[in-house]
């Protein structure tokens, strides 16, 4: 009998409280050990862990690298799985290696394959890509069924070619496809978080409003406790409402603590989005049962007019090429803007003699203007900058030349008021020059509307061991 | 006063690559109070130091958190050509020294 399907016929006997173990908040960076053995312990009927995200930025999903280290993942994956085995319980992974993405999945069951041969594990893992198409989404386009988020502009069949991989984020639908299928394990690219903890609660019969609402605050782990951190923490659901509790003794769910996590990188607080419709949470109330553990109870579910999957894509811009300095000069920091615009000049005049400027240079001077464009210039300026130059060419033998030539002559250049006429420059090593390689940038961020989701991400079936 | 002489936490991230979203959680029932009866005043001095009209700047009182929530569209989106934060976490420093 599969983990599932062993809980589903526990269930059947006798209807109780589902206990979910949130392992980590990203699979990769570790999991402590003992908050993670004490979720354990509390006999939890699924453990679940999200991989991913799209705050990461767009070179994961471009490159279909991971972001954490195959090392680290592979640590944290067989921690979880080896767990899940020992219990007999479900182990459900989503948004697979940091992007979602086909190569990431890859890299992703490479690793639980490796796990399971050098462990001896034996089970039926369940997978779903979530790589969307690219004929599907222009005909998509062209039948006006796909719109912008947020600021994004119209998506257009070019943009479709352009990217790298394109994902769509998997929803709870997609899991529960997945657990249908009788088995132990499931991992799916690229998906909705609340998906990955909302779904057995779904097959369960849970209402589904406090299941999403409860998925959303566990696939982050302790982070709604105070203090917030990694920690493993465990959900226990009922048909009225749920309790949070850190498994770490350190952390403390409180009511406040737990209402303010619905602020987190969210743009409305007062709800949770998944492809099938939202939970609203303006009538959710918190309750402390003790100095760790919260009561959340009132959330409903209103479900989605029609189905939409929110698609993600990324498409490379170049190869990005880095220098590396500081500069104490107050003269040079004062006039950096001039002396940065003076200096593209004469690189520019060096390095496309025979061809138009096909390259992006620019400086970044922290101390003054590294982490933002402000409104204003500082009331005085540091004592010390640090300049980061870089460029983004077509190939990366170009984005090397333009940098190694900014070097030189930003190095040497000539501004007005110079006193320190042998080098405008502190260099901590040499070279100072980095080429690290893709760039990419986002140019997928879009709503599609789907009909048949089961035949665009079918499940797959594996059985290891 | 100033923002950050009664906030708890002041902090910003994205919310999703076009926008940003800033929190402000206020210690108590009565700071909260304070500072929601000064939305408006607080929206006009987002949108000056941001650089965006006011009428980009979603302002959203938050009770069970006693937290207010400012979204606005990211200047260069996450990640993007000339982008210098790509998580947002470091773009609440112009909200600090706002007086209300």
């Amino acid at each position: 009998m599969t983990a599932i399907a062993r809980l589903f016929d526990d269930f059947g006997r006798r209807r109780r409280p589902l206990r979910s173990l949130g392992a980590s908040g990203q699979l990769g960076y570790g999991i402590p050990t003992p908050a993670f053995e004490a979720g354990l312990a509390r006999a939890p009927d699924m453990i679940g862990v999200d991989m991913g995200s799209i705050d990461i930025g767009p070179a994961y999903l471009g490159s279909g690298k991971m972001a954490p280290t195959r090392v680290g993942a592979k640590r944290d994956l067989r921690k979880v799985l080896r767990a899940a085995r020992r219990l007999d319980i479900p182990l459900i992974v989503g948004s697979a290696g940091s992007a979602g993405a086909r190569p990431h999945l890859e890299a992703t069951l490479e690793i639980i394959g490796e796990i399971a041969r050098e462990d001896a594990l034996a089970f039926r893992m369940a997978v779903v890509a979530a790589d969307v198409p690219r004929p599907a989404l222009k005909q998509a386009i062209a039948a006006g069924r796909v719109r912008p988020l947020d600021t994004m502009p119209p998506l257009t069949a070019a943009d479709v070619d352009a990217a790298a991989n394109i994902v769509g984020q998997l929803g709870l639908e997609a899991f529960r496809r997945a657990l249908e299928a009788d088995v132990d394990v499931v991992v799916l690219g690229r998906a909705c978080d609340t998906g990955i903890f909302a779904c057995i609660p779904s097959m369960l019969g849970f209402p589904p409003g406090l299941s999403m609402h409860m998925a959303k605050i566990v696939e982050c782990a302790s982070l709604c406790c105070v203090p917030g951190g990694r920690d493993s923490i465990l959900g226990v659901l009922d048909d009225e409402g749920f309790e949070l509790e850190s498994m770490a003794p350190n952390r403390r769910a409180t009511p406040s603590s737990v209402a303010a996590h619905s602020l987190y990188e969210q743009a409305d607080p007062y709800e949770v989005r998944e492809p099938s419709g939202r939970a609203d949470l303006r009538h959710v109330t918190y309750r402390a049962i003790d100095d760790r553990k919260t009561r959340v109870e009132g959330a409903t579910f209103e479900p989605a007019e029609r189905l939409t999957l929110k698609l993600e894509g990324a498409a490379k811009v170049g190869y990005r090429a880095l220098l590396i300095a500081g500069a104490a000069d107050p003269h040079f920091i004062s006039r950096h803007e001039q002396i940065f615009a003076d200096v593209a000049c004469v690189v520019r005049d060096l390095v496309c003699e025979d061809t138009v400027e096909d390259y992006c240079l620019g400086f970044r001077l922290y101390g003054v203007d590294g982490v933002r464009r402000w409104a204003e210039p500082p009331a005085h300026m540091p004592r010390e900058a640090f300049v980061l130059g870089e460029c983004i060419a077509q190939s990366p033998e170009r984005a090397e030349e333009v940098i190694r030539t900014t070097k030189q002559y930003l190095l040497h250049h000539g501004y007005e008021g110079r006193l320190s006429t042998a080098g405008n420059l502190a260099f901590p090593f040499t070279p100072p020059e980095l080429m690290i390689g893709e760039a990419y940038r986002f140019n997928i961020f879009h709503l599609l509307d789907v009909d048949d989701l089961a035949r665009l991400f079918p499940v797959e079936v594996h059985t290891l061991g | 006063m100033r923002l950050d002489a009664i906030a708890k936490v002041i902090r910003s991230k994205n919310a999703g690559p076009r926008l940003l979203t800033l929190d402000v959680m206020l210690p108590d029932a009565a700071t909260f109070a304070y500072v929601t009866a000064r939305l408006e005043p607080l929206r006009r001095q987002v949108a000056q130091r941001y650089r965006v009209s006011e009428n980009e700047v979603a302002v959203l009182p938050f009770e069970p958190a006693l937290a207010v929530k400012i979204t606005l569209a990211r200047e260069i989106m996450s990640g993007d050509i000339g982008d210098r934060d790509v998580y947002g976490a470091q773009q609440h420093a112009p909200l600090l020294d706002i007086e209300l």
